[in-house]
C-alpha cells in the first residue's frame, strides 16, 4: 500500500497549463512505482526547449505549449527566496541515506548559476539529466515538476536529490522557493509513507494489525520473443514464406532506389567524471606460516565447532610463531580437542580454557591442577623409573640389556652380564651333547639375581602378607601388608604396584587391620579383593582413584569372624543350573569356614564347607564322631588355605591349622571327600602342580614341605631343609618340576629333576627379616619374594636348567623311577 | 570403617611432584606456563628461563614436525639424552613439565 498506482501506465498527456497541474499529479505519479530513478526521465514530461540539444528528450508528452510561460516563470522563480526545507532520502528498509550536498550553495547566488550549469553541463552525462530538469522547473506546471523530482528520485518521500548534482542545480537554479512550496504542498500529499513520528509502544507491539495480500496483476517485465520455429509447428509455412521474402527483399536491396543509406547523429550521452572522498582504507599486512597441520586443525575446528573456537586456534597458531607475545585473552568456554591417533591418553580436553582471565597466578594454579597436568607427572615419573631401572627391567622383560656407554658402569652388573654370555655359550655346548643338562656342568650355578624391590616409605615395616598378580594387566601386582600373628597386629595396608614404577604404588589401600589375603579378579580385572585379619573382605576397584571400596562384607551377617586367611576369584563351570561361567569369590578362614562370596546387589555369602575338627589319633574320615573324653573347645577348625583343582573347580583342597588337608567338593558342605593327613602343624599353603593334576605341594608350619599325590592320603615326598617355618610355597609356571618355597630365613627354590634332597638354589636372607610370601612371574624367569620388612624383592632366576618337554605330567614317574605301589 | 581415622593424603599433583623432585639422579623439575614464566622450579631463575625458552621452540619444532607428517598425530613426549644428562620434556598447551635427570647416578 504505497499508494502508488501499481499499473505503469505510460505518461498522459500533459495538461498544458499550470492549473491543471495538480489534477495530473496522480497521473505523473504513475510514474513513479518504476523503481529506478532514471527511468522516469523518459516517461516524463520533456517539452520542447529553447535549446537545440534537448531535442532528443521529447517525451510523448506535449510540452510545447507551457513554454510560452517560462519566461514569466523563470522571472518569477527568480524573485523568491530560496527556503530551504530538509528533505530526507529514506530507502526501502527504513534506513536515513540523505545524501549530504558536497556543495553548499550561497542562495544569494543562484541566478548566475543556471547558465553556467546549462553551458557547462554540455556533453555530461547528467546533461540532458539536468537540463530537462531545469526545463522542468522552468515549465509552468510545477505539478509536473513535483511529480518529477519524485518519480525521478524514486520512492516516496521526496528527496531532494539522489544524485548529488540534483541538488546542486536545485539549489542553483532559481526556482528553489518555488518548487519548493510547490513541493511542500505536495510533500503533504504526495508522500504516503512517512517516516512514523509516534513511537512503537508495547501495546502498539501487541495489536493484531491485519495485513491483507493481495495478488498483484501480472507484470511482464521482460518479453523475448523466440527466433526459431520448430519445422513442424503451424508457423512453419509463414515463417519460411516470410524468410524468403526477407532474403529477395536483401538481395533487392542493392541498388534499390527504395533503400536510401542516410547518415544520422545520434546523440551521445555525455559522461561525467565524479569525484568521492572517503576515509583512507588502512590496509595491514598479516602472514602466517601454513603448515599441514596448521590446515587441518583449522579444518577440523570450524567442524567441531563454531567460530570461537576457531579464533582461539588461529590465536594459539599465531600465538606459537611469536614466543614472546604478550598474553592474549582466551576465548572462553572454548576447548580445543586433537585428534590424536597415539595411544597416549595426554590429549585430554584442557579444563583450563573456560577461564578467561589475564590473572597469571591463577592460570599457573589451574594448570597445577589440571588433570593433563597430572598426566603428564604421571608419565614423567614413570619416565624417570624407566631410566632408573632400565637395565634391571630389560632384564625382567628378558630383554638384552642397555648398555652404557659411560666408563662408570656398575661393576656387578657388568659381571653379571659377562656371566650370562658366558654360561650361555656353555648351555649352547652342552646342548649338543645331550639334552639333559646338569648344574654341575655349567661353571656358574643357577642363581637368584636380586633385580630391585617394591618398597616405600609407606610400607616400611610391615609384613608382606599375600600377593596376587593381575590376570589382564602383566605389569600389576598387588601386595597386602599385614602381620599373622594376632599380638603383631599394625595397621594393614593394600598396594597395587606396577613394574614400570618400582618406587611408589600406583594405589594404596589403608586399613587399621592387617591386609592377609589378595587377590584380583578373573573376569573383571580391575576388581581386587582384599581380605583382613577381623575378616572382612573388600573389593576394591582399581580403576578409580577412590580409597573407599566398591563393596564391603563389614555389614554382613555372615562375614568371617577370623582372619581371612586366603581369598581366590574362582571361575566356576554352573553348568547345572544353566548358568554361564560365574565368578564367585572364594574365602577361608580361621574361623573354620569356606565361604563363597557372590556379587549381586551387595556381597552374598554361602558357606561351602564347614570346617570340622578331626581326630588324628583314628585314622577316621570326615570324623564327626569325637573321641570319648576328648573336650574340644570348638568343633571348628580354623582354615588356613585352599586350592581348587585347576581342571575341575568342583574340587578343592583345604588346609586346617590341624595340618589335615581335606579334599572337598563344593556339592557337599558337610563331608570331606578324603583327607590328606602328613603335616604335624598348621598347613600354611597348598598349590596344585600346573602340568601334573595329581599332585599339589603344601607346606606347613611344622618346617616341612610336603608333595602329595591326589589317590594317596599320606605324602609322596617330604622336605624339611630348615627348622624355620615355612610359609609360602609355589610351582614354577615353566617347569613341573620346580617350585619355591619362603621360610623365615630363606628362599629356596627345588628343582625335582635334579635332586629331591636338595634345594637347586638358595637365598638367605638378611638377619631380621623373613621371606614371608613367594609369587613366580608368569612370563618371565623372575620370583617375587615378600619379605617382613615390607619389601617386595624381584629376583631374576638365572642359569636355570632348561625345562624338559617332555614328562612334564609324568613328574611322578619320573621322580619314582620304576613304578612302586604306594 | 575402612580409613577412618588415618591421615589425609595430600593431593596427588603435589605428591608425585615432589616425588619425581626427589628421585635419584634428577636435576631440576620446572613447571612453566606458555609464556615462559617459571610456575614451579627448583633451579635458579636465569637457568630457569633459559631452559623454557630454548626447550619451547625445540617442542614447537619437534610438533611441528610430528604434525607434518600426520596432522592426526601430535607430540606427546620428548627425551633428550646429552653425554651428561637426560632432559625429558612433558608439552602442553599451558604450559611445559621439564625434568632434568642424570641417569647414570
Amino acid at each position: 500500500g504505497r499508494g502508488w498506482p501499481t499499473t505503469p501506465q505510460p505518461v498522459a498527456t500533459m495538461p498544458v497549463s499550470p492549473v491543471n497541474s495538480r489534477k495530473q499529479q496522480n497521473l505523473w505519479l504513475s510514474v513513479g512505482p518504476q523503481p529506478k530513478k532514471s527511468i522516469s526521465f523518459t516517461n516524463t514530461v520533456k517539452g520542447g526547449q529553447t535549446k537545440g540539444y534537448l531535442g532528443a528528450n521529447q517525451s510523448r508528452m506535449a510540452m510545447s505549449k507551457t513554454l510560452m510561460v517560462l519566461p514569466e516563470i523563470k522571472t518569477e522563480k527568480m524573485n523568491i527566496p530560496t527556503v530551504r526545507t530538509p528533505i530526507q532520502v529514506i530507502n526501502a528498509l527504513g534506513v536515513d541515506v540523505t545524501p549530504r550536498p558536497l556543495y553548499q550553495q550561497d542562495p544569494h547566488m543562484g541566478t548566475a548559476k543556471p547558465n553556467k550549469l546549462f553551458t557547462s553541463q554540455e556533453g555530461s552525462y547528467g546533461s540532458e539529466y539536468i537540463s530537462s530538469y531545469s526545463l522542468y522547473q522552468n515549465t509552468i506546471n510545477p505539478s509536473m515538476l513535483g511529480q518529477f523530482t519524485r518519480s525521478v528520485l524514486g520512492s516516496s518521500t521526496v528527496s531532494k536529490s539522489s544524485v548529488s548534482t540534483t541538488d546542486s542545480i536545485a539549489e542553483d537554479l532559481e526556482e528553489p522557493s518555488y518548487r519548493r512550496e510547490k513541493l511542500t504542498s505536495f510533500t503533504d500529499l504526495r508522500v504516503m509513507r512517512a517516516t512514523p513520528e509516534k513511537i512503537v509502544t508495547k501495546e502498539d507491539l501487541q495489536k493484531t494489525i491485519e495485513i491483507i495480500l493481495t495478488e498483484t496483476e501480472t507484470l511482464r517485465f521482460f518479453n523475448l520473443p523466440t527466433v526459431m520455429v520448430s519445422v513442424e509447428s503451424e508457423e512453419a509455412a509463414k515463417v519460411i514464406r516470410r524468410n524468403r521474402t526477407y532474403e529477395t527483399l536483401c538481395r533487392n536491396r542493392l541498388g534499390n532506389d527504395l533503400y536510401v543509406e542516410r547518415m544520422m547523429q545520434t546523440i551521445n550521452g555525455a559522461p561525467k567524471n565524479k569525484e568521492v572522498q572517503c576515509d583512507k582504507i588502512v590496509k595491514e599486512d598479516k602472514g602466517i606460516m601454513s603448515s599441514t597441520w596448521d590446515l587441518y586443525d583449522s579444518y577440523n575446528a570450524m567442524e567441531l565447532s563454531s567460530l570461537p573456537t576457531k579464533q582461539s586456534m588461529l590465536e594459539s597458531n599465531t600465538k606459537a610463531s611469536i614466543v614472546s607475545k604478550d598474553h592474549e585473552p582466551r576465548v572462553p568456554g572454548s576447548t580445543i580437542e586433537k585428534n590424536s591417533e597415539a595411544s597416549s591418553l595426554m590429549d585430554i580436553e584442557n579444563v583450563i580454557l573456560t577461564k578467561i582471565h589475564d590473572d597469571e597466578e591463577d592460570r599457573s594454579e589451574s594448570i597445577m591442577k589440571s588433570d593433563k597436568f597430572r598426566q603428564d607427572l604421571f608419565f614423567m615419573e614413570r619416565v624417570l623409573m624407566e631410566n632408573l631401572f632400565q637395565p634391571k627391567l630389560a632384564a625382567y622383560r628378558q630383554l638384552p640389556v642397555l648398555k652404557e656407554p659411560e666408563p662408570e658402569e656398575p661393576e656387578d652388573f657388568l659381571e653379571g652380564e659377562k656371566l650370562e654370555q658366558e654360561t650361555e655359550e656353555e648351555v649352547k655346548k652342552e646342548e649338543e651333547e645331550e639334552i639333559e643338562i646338569s648344574t654341575e656342568q655349567s661353571t656358574i650355578p643357577a642363581n637368584l639375581e636380586r633385580l630391585w624391590s617394591f618398597s616405600c616409605d609407606l610400607t616400611k615395616g610391615l609384613n608382606v602378607s599375600s600377593l596376587a598378580w593381575n590376570k589382564t594387566n602383566p605389569d600389576l601386582l598387588a601386595v597386602g601388608y599385614g602381620h599373622f600373628g594376632f599380638k603383631e597386629q599394625k595397621r594393614g595396608l593394600a598396594c597395587c604396584w606396577s613394574i614400570k614404577n618400582p618406587m611408589w604404588p600406583e594405589r594404596i589401600y589403608q586399613s587399621p587391620y592387617g591386609v592377609t589375603a589378595v587377590d584380583f579378579s578373573i573376569g573383571a580385572p580391575n576388581l581386587l579383593a582384599v581380605g583382613y585379619h577381623n575378616g572382612n573382605i573388600a573389593i576394591y576397584n582399581v580403576q578409580s582413584n577412590s580409597n573407599v571400596p566398591v563393596l564391603d562384607s563389614s555389614e554382613s551377617p555372615q562375614k568371617h569372624l577370623g582372619p581371612v586367611w586366603q581369598l581366590q576369584w574362582i571361575e566356576q563351570d554352573r553348568g547345572t543350573t544353566g548358568d554361564d561361567k560365574r565368578e564367585i569369590l572364594v574365602s577361608i578362614s580361621a574361623d573354620g569356614r569356606i565361604s563363597k562370596w557372590v556379587i549381586r546387589k551387595g556381597l552374598d555369602c554361602h558357606d561351602l564347607m564347614r570346617l570340622r575338627r578331626t581326630t588324628t589319633s583314628n585314622s577316621k574320615r570326615g570324623g564327626e564322631k569325637e573321641k570319648k573324653g576328648e573336650a574340644l573347645i570348638s568343633r571348628q577348625a580354623p582354615g588356613m588355605c585352599f586350592a581348587f583343582h585347576p581342571k575341575d573347580t568342583n574340587i578343592y583342597l583345604a588346609g586346617t591349622e590341624e595340618g589335615h588337608i581335606h579334599k572337598c567338593s563344593c556339592s557337599y558342605n558337610e563331608q570331606y571327600l578324603d583327607t590328606y593327613r602328613g603335616h604335624k602343624g598348621p598347613v600354611y599353603k597348598i598349590a596344585w602342580n600346573p602340568f601334573c593334576h595329581d599332585v599339589f605341594l603344601s607346606c606347613s608350619a611344622d618346617w616341612g614341605v610336603i608333595i602329595w599325590q591326589q589317590e594317596s592320603t599320606t605324602p609322596f615326598l617330604s622336605f624339611y631343609p630348615t627348622t624355620y617355618v615355612v610359609y609360602d610355597v609355589a610351582w614354577s609356571p615353566k617347569s613341573s618340576y620346580i617350585f619355591a618355597a619362603a621360610n623365615e630365613s630363606r628362599v629356596e627354590i627345588w628343582d625335582l629333576h635334579v635332586s629331591t634332597l636338595d634345594p637347586l638354589i638358595v637365598n638367605v636372607a638378611n638377619p631380621g627379616i623373613k621371606f614371608t610370601t613367594v609369587l613366580f612371574a608368569k612370563q618371565t624367569d623372575c620370583l617375587l619374594v615378600g619379605d617382613s620388612d615390607g619389601q617386595v624383592a624381584v629376583y631374576e632366576l638365572r642359569n636355570m636348567p632348561t625345562t624338559l618337554d617332555s614328562g612334564r605330567g609324568d613328574i611322578i614317574n619320573t621322580l619314582l623311577g620304576p613304578k612302586p605301589n604306594r | 570403617m575402612l580409613g577412618l581415622g588415618l591421615p589425609q593424603r595430600p593431593p596427588l599433583v603435589e605428591e608425585t611432584l615432589k616425588r619425581i623432585q626427589s628421585h635419584k639422579g634428577v636435576i631440576g623439575t620446572m613447571v612453566v606456563n606458555a609464556e615462559g614464566i617459571p610456575i614451579r622450579t627448583t633451579l635458579d631463575n636465569s637457568t630457569t628461563v633459559q631452559y623454557a625458552g630454548l626447550l619451547h621452540q625445540l617442542t614447537m619444532k619437534a610438533r611441528s614436525t610430528v604434525r607434518d607428517i600426520d596432522p592426526q598425530n601430535d607430540l606427546t613426549f620428548l627425551r633428550i639424552r646429552s653425554k651428561k644428562h637426560e632432559i625429558m620434556v612433558a608439552p602442553d598447551k599451558e604450559y611445559l613439565l621439564i625434568v632434568i635427570q642424570n641417569p647414570c647416578e
